[in-house]
């Protein structure tokens, strides 16, 4: 055996140079983490203009309107849809108000043992379709953009699917739409496993028991390194607020329906359903050719949780020509608070919505699911002729009932039942799109709420 | 000998005379005349019917007592029943053997088990992984303990008894699954370990050590990730995991079923009534929004024919 050649005294020098460094990061450290932290999540001004149970709408306006069409985020189930708002900077909601689009965003809540049976169905045809509804009349238009967030995008392309009467764009981002791959560790566990049967035996899917699913899908960084890295940059206090504003929004995980995540499991992940356009809800076929608005897919190309392949073919499997797909150089999260993607990813999707913008078609039949074909040419020759029923759309979308105001007042549902009775009187025969509108604001069965955010 | 004849012979005289004194005071008691009607004050010229009836069931029921314990106090039936008793020694011997036996067997695996430490650990392969031990306990548990817990309860807490059985088992499943879980995590850092001692001897003999122990960090963080992403995918930890979910499903629904038994005596909801609570208000819930739908759907008819 050789003679090996250690240089101890660089070690050393080493050494003694990194305790010298770990000693004062310690006293810098205690400094910053007993100093006063902004850690504040999801600061950008909100209003809750519509609830239902434990189903929130946030709603959020920009300083200077320049979309005319206003979007919808669906965020998943599985944690808090406060990560498109987790820190000033980073802020994917920000984004889209600098852009001038009004947002509204879903927020699910925390389930309870109540909610136990409810299922895709309920949260799709119910919860999404009265949300849907109560926009579109709110900003009197027969569709709206819709946004969806992994589990929320699949949510999305089910209800485009069953609804794309009342879908403007559909965005889809990280989102599962192809299970059958064993590129995620997550759809190996899943398919494998009985944790379906989780939910069902605890009465909905502990979060805290999916965020320990979710930190082993990588020990070595999500349980290790990523402390090591708190602890070596824990005496700048930037680096300390936005890693204690991840943290909180990690470990930020409502428990998920038992029956919701018995069937995402079983006929997504483990019979892939969903992309062969096999998927029922409440009786009713799932079929993607169905989806004949504009699509634009965006995923991420190092996504553990979702990777490319789980995103990559919805669309080929959608009824749309206008379609588009994008892979970013990012991970599952990266996508909505890295800084680089935060140039690229919001900003493309509120350029690719403004250009479909266009003119809103008055009366296309709000019950009608015709063909891609049909439905595409509809819509195409609807956006050059209907200028003027766009610009009357866009006017009143304009100066939306602030709903809050509203319910303070307790004018809500008079108000609405009398704004509805006075567009009746004016007109002889209603068009589809508004008796489409009447019938989702009488179904709005959930209460209009006025907390103002500080 | 003699003396244990001797002992079981006392034992038998202080029985016969405990069961004597016993049957002559439910005599007293049951007599016709006095007896408990006398001791509440009663003369037997004001002895109501009722009094009267329930004076002949106390009647038949002593002496169905006292022919009972007569029979038991005879002297052969009194050697069967200690002859019975002193079986019990055997019983609980038997038990020790089996339980002591079980302890060799896993202790002489585990030495088994020591014996194969130093053997050379594989880089990135989780296919030799040393799930026996954990079966081995498995195997043991079930084997010989597990059956005590399956013996059948009797009387009438018989089904408490049984859950209570049924949670201890589960328990200890559950524990069992899990350890192993748990040890599949360990394998990585042991591997990792091996991983690195061989990388840090190649260097120092090539004089290439790293200065910066931040280095020798990410070297090992690295080579840790790599073995933990070769583990999770492999079918051997998936199994293992799947084992360790219906493991843990098993023991909460004993545990539940426990909880319900105790839950129930007292004044409030247990989660069962619960779950059928709010199955119940789902369903009426659903229902309405149902009709509701409909009720829309057929006023918009009307009003559009009316328009």
């Amino acid at each position: 055996m050789s003679q090996s050649q250690i240089a101890v005294d660089l070690i050393l020098r080493k050494i003694t140079e990194q305790t010298e460094k770990a000693k004062s990061r310690v006293q810098k450290a205690s400094e910053v983490l007993l100093s006063a932290l902004n850690t504040d999540i999801a600061t950008t001004p909100f209003e809750y203009v519509y609830e239902e149970d434990r189903v929130r709408l946030k709603h959020y306006r920009p300083s200077k309107k320049e979309h005319k069409v206003p979007l919808l985020l669906i965020y998943a189930l599985i944690n808090r849809e406060t990560m498109l708002d987790l820190q000033p900077d980073r802020s994917v909601v920000q984004t889209f108000l600098n852009h001038g689009m009004e947002v509204y965003k879903i927020d699910w809540g925390y389930p309870t043992k109540k909610d136990q049976y409810v299922s895709i169905d309920d949260h799709v045809n119910w919860y999404i379709d009265n949300i849907v509804d109560f926009i579109r009349e709110r900003h009197n238009l027969p569709k709206i953009n819709i946004m969806g967030i992994c589990m929320g995008g699949a949510f999305s392309v089910m209800y485009s699917a069953l609804h794309p009467e009342k879908v403007k764009n559909l965005v889809t981002t990280v989102t599962p739409t192809n299970f059958d791959t064993d590129k995620g560790l997550l759809h190996i566990w899943m398919r494998n496993s009985r944790a379906f049967q989780l939910g069902d035996t605890y009465r909905n899917m502990p979060g805290d028991l999916m965020n320990l699913g979710f930190l082993l899908l990588n020990p070595a960084r999500l349980i290790l390194d990523k402390y090591v890295g708190f602890f070596e940059n824990m005496d700048d206090k930037d680096f300390v607020e936005n890693f204690v504003r991840m943290e909180k929004w990690i470990f930020d995980s409502p428990d998920v329906p038992a029956a919701t995540f018995h069937q995402f499991i079983t006929d997504c992940y483990q019979k892939n359903l969903l992309i062969q356009s096999k998927l029922e809800l409440n009786g009713k076929r799932v079929d993607l050719k169905n989806i004949t608005m504009p699509v634009l897919n965006i995923y991420g190309q190092f996504d553990h949780l979702v990777p490319p392949e789980a995103c990559n073919l919805l669309t080929k499997h959608v009824g749309s020509r206008d379609t588009e797909d994008i892979c970013l150089k990012t991970g599952h999260i990266g996508i909505y608070v890295s800084s680089k993607c935060q140039a690229l990813f919001a900003p493309k999707v509120a350029k690719w919505l403004k250009e479909r913008e266009g003119d809103e078609p008055k009366a296309e039949p709000a019950d009608t699911k015709t063909d891609a074909k049909t439905a595409q040419s509809k819509g195409v020759s609807a956006r050059k002729s209907a200028a003027p029923a766009g610009i009357t759309a866009s006017s009143a979308a304009a100066a939306p009932p602030a709903g809050g105001l509203a319910a303070k007042t307790g004018e809500t549902g008079r108000g609405k039942a009398v704004s509805a009775k006075s567009r009746r009187s004016g007109t002889k025969k209603k068009t589809a799109a508004e008796r489409s509108t009447d019938a989702g604001k009488k179904k709005s069965t959930g209460k209009k709420a006025s907390v103002r955010k500080s | 000998m003699n003396e244990e004849k001797k002992n079981e012979t006392n034992a038998e005289t202080v029985f016969a005379d405990w069961m004597k004194s016993v049957t002559d005071f439910w005599k007293d008691m049951a007599k016709p005349e006095g007896g408990i009607a006398e001791m509440f004050g009663m003369s037997s010229s004001r002895k109501s019917r009722t009094v009267r009836q329930a004076q002949k069931n106390l009647e038949t029921g002593s002496k169905i007592f006292q022919s009972l314990f007569s029979s038991v106090s005879n002297p052969e039936h009194m050697e069967t029943l200690f002859k019975g008793a002193d079986t019990l020694p055997d019983f609980l011997s038997s038990l020790t053997r089996q339980t002591w036996d079980g302890i060799f067997d896993l202790q002489r695996k585990w030495m088994e088990r020591l014996a194969t430490i130093g053997q050379e650990t594989k880089a990135y392969s989780f296919e030799d992984i040393d799930q026996e031990t954990f079966r081995t306990l498995r195997e043991i548990y079930e084997k010989e303990f597990r059956k005590f817990l399956h013996i059948p309860s009797l009387g009438l807490n018989r089904f408490q008894q049984e859950r209570v059985n049924n949670l201890i088992d589960r328990y200890t499943l559950f524990q069992t699954a899990l350890s192993e879980l748990l040890y599949m995590f360990y394998v990585p850092l042991e591997k990792t370990a091996a991983v690195m001692q061989e990388e840090i001897e190649q260097m120092a003999e090539k004089g290439e050590l790293f200065a910066d122990f931040k280095d020798y960090y990410n070297m090992w963080i690295k080579v840790l990730e790599g073995h933990y992403m070769t583990l999770l995918k492999s079918p051997e930890y998936t199994q293992v995991m799947d084992n360790a979910i219906e493991a843990n499903l098993q023991y909460v629904k004993a545990r539940e079923e426990v909880m319900y038994d105790l839950l129930q005596k007292l004044p409030v909801p247990t989660n069962r009534d619960m779950d059928d609570l709010y199955k119940d208000f789902y369903l009426l819930k659903k229902k309405v929004r149902e009709l509701a739908r409909k009720v829309e759907r057929d006023e918009q008819q009307k009003s559009g024919e009316t328009l």
